[in-house]
């Protein structure tokens, strides 16, 4: 007892001041207008679908990554090939293996569960609001905490989304355009990590070549662009290396 | 919809999702990240968040006349100017989403 009377004010001081998980619920709330049209989408989907609430949700939670499910949705209401669904499904989702590399140095030194939360809760915008924020979180245990903040927000919005387009059919009013909130808040995000000319080059690159590889079949221009622009990027650092 | 076909599906996929998310983090403790990798992984969001933007915007098919239709690119490079300005998250997502809303429904007709 007496060391909690002893500890506690002090992990209350702590906490208060530095409660960067706070901090990462809080930043993340605007970046979550992006996705609400996306969950109402695919929660309307699931119920055009007749997936049952349990799948939808089941869905929703365990693969947990909104443009894999579109696209799982759409193949399955289809009777697509298993293989082929699942298969669609991870080309697209490679992009996390870019996030779980930059996490990574974070981590290192976390147990096993947070590890584990960590990874199933990275998403685009959890991992973008992260990297525009990493000159604020001045220790790794402070980035962990500051990321499942925002990783807690973004699981809730999302699963709140899904769960009323699965309710009540899309919601969202298209004449808003929150869809927009996506892009716009990937500028926001991506601005404060464009740190000399390189990085504005790479930036600019993988603009570019997106534009160009659009049309490639399963979603691979993303991931076909985000490999090509880290080439650039190492042709770029070691350049510039004295 | 069968639903042995259906779980199927969602578990190959939620472990493969899973295996993809955890690679490096599972091995993070073991190995030893050089500074040359942590420098490329500070170019992730140059690298990848540009390829969810710019198709994003330039393959919307708008509807304002004035604009061909390409009032998202429009505002997109406003927002872009307003971001750097204020340096706020809050504000470019709020000021992109107004600036689009007041283009389309006020200005449509111009």
């Amino acid at each position: 007892m007496l060391a909690f009377y002893g500890i506690s004010p002090k992990i209350k001081f702590n906490m208060k001041k530095n409660n960067f998980f706070g901090m990462g619920f809080g930043l993340m709330i605007p970046v979550t207008t992006g996705i609400i049209p996306f969950g109402a989408v695919v929660g309307t989907l699931c119920s055009e679908a007749k997936f049952s609430f349990t799948q939808t949700m089941g869905m929703n939670f365990f693969v947990y990554a909104g443009a894999a499910q579109l696209a799982a949705i759409d193949l399955m209401t289809k009777n697509a090939i298993v293989w082929v669904v699942i298969a669609t499904g991870l080309v697209i989702n490679l992009r996390f293996l870019l996030y779980s590399a930059a996490m990574a140095p974070y981590l290192k030194n976390s147990g096993f569960l947070v590890k584990f939360i960590s990874a199933h809760l990275l998403t685009d915008q959890s991992y973008a609001i992260m990297s525009a924020n990493q000159d604020k979180l001045p220790t790794n245990k402070d980035a962990v905490q500051f990321n499942i903040g925002a990783a807690a927000c973004m699981i809730l919005v999302w699963q709140l989304s899904v769960l009323a387009g699965y309710t009540f059919g899309n919601f969202a009013p298209p004449s808003w355009s929150l869809d927009f909130g996506v892009p716009i808040s990937f500028v926001a995000l991506v601005l404060p990590t464009l740190k000399n000319k390189s990085y504005i080059v790479v930036a600019v690159f993988s603009a570019i070549i997106s534009i160009l590889l659009y049309s490639v079949p399963m979603r691979l221009g993303l991931i076909l662009t985000a490999g090509l622009s880290i080439l650039l990027a190492i042709y770029l650092t070691r350049k510039t290396a004295p | 919809m069968d639903a042995s076909y259906f779980w199927t599906i969602i578990i190959f996929l939620a472990l493969g999702t899973f295996s993809i998310r955890i690679s490096v983090i599972a091995i993070s403790g073991r190995i030893q990240i050089s500074d040359r990798a942590k420098e490329l992984f500070s170019y992730i969001p140059a690298a990848i968040l540009p390829a969810f933007i710019a198709p994003a915007v330039f393959f919307h098919q708008g509807q304002v006349n004035w604009l061909q239709g390409k009032e998202r690119l429009f505002v997109l490079i406003l927002t872009v100017l307003v971001s750097l300005k204020t340096r706020s998250t809050v504000v470019t997502i709020i000021f992109g989403l107004v600036a689009l809303y007041a283009i389309v429904h006020l200005g449509g007709g111009l």
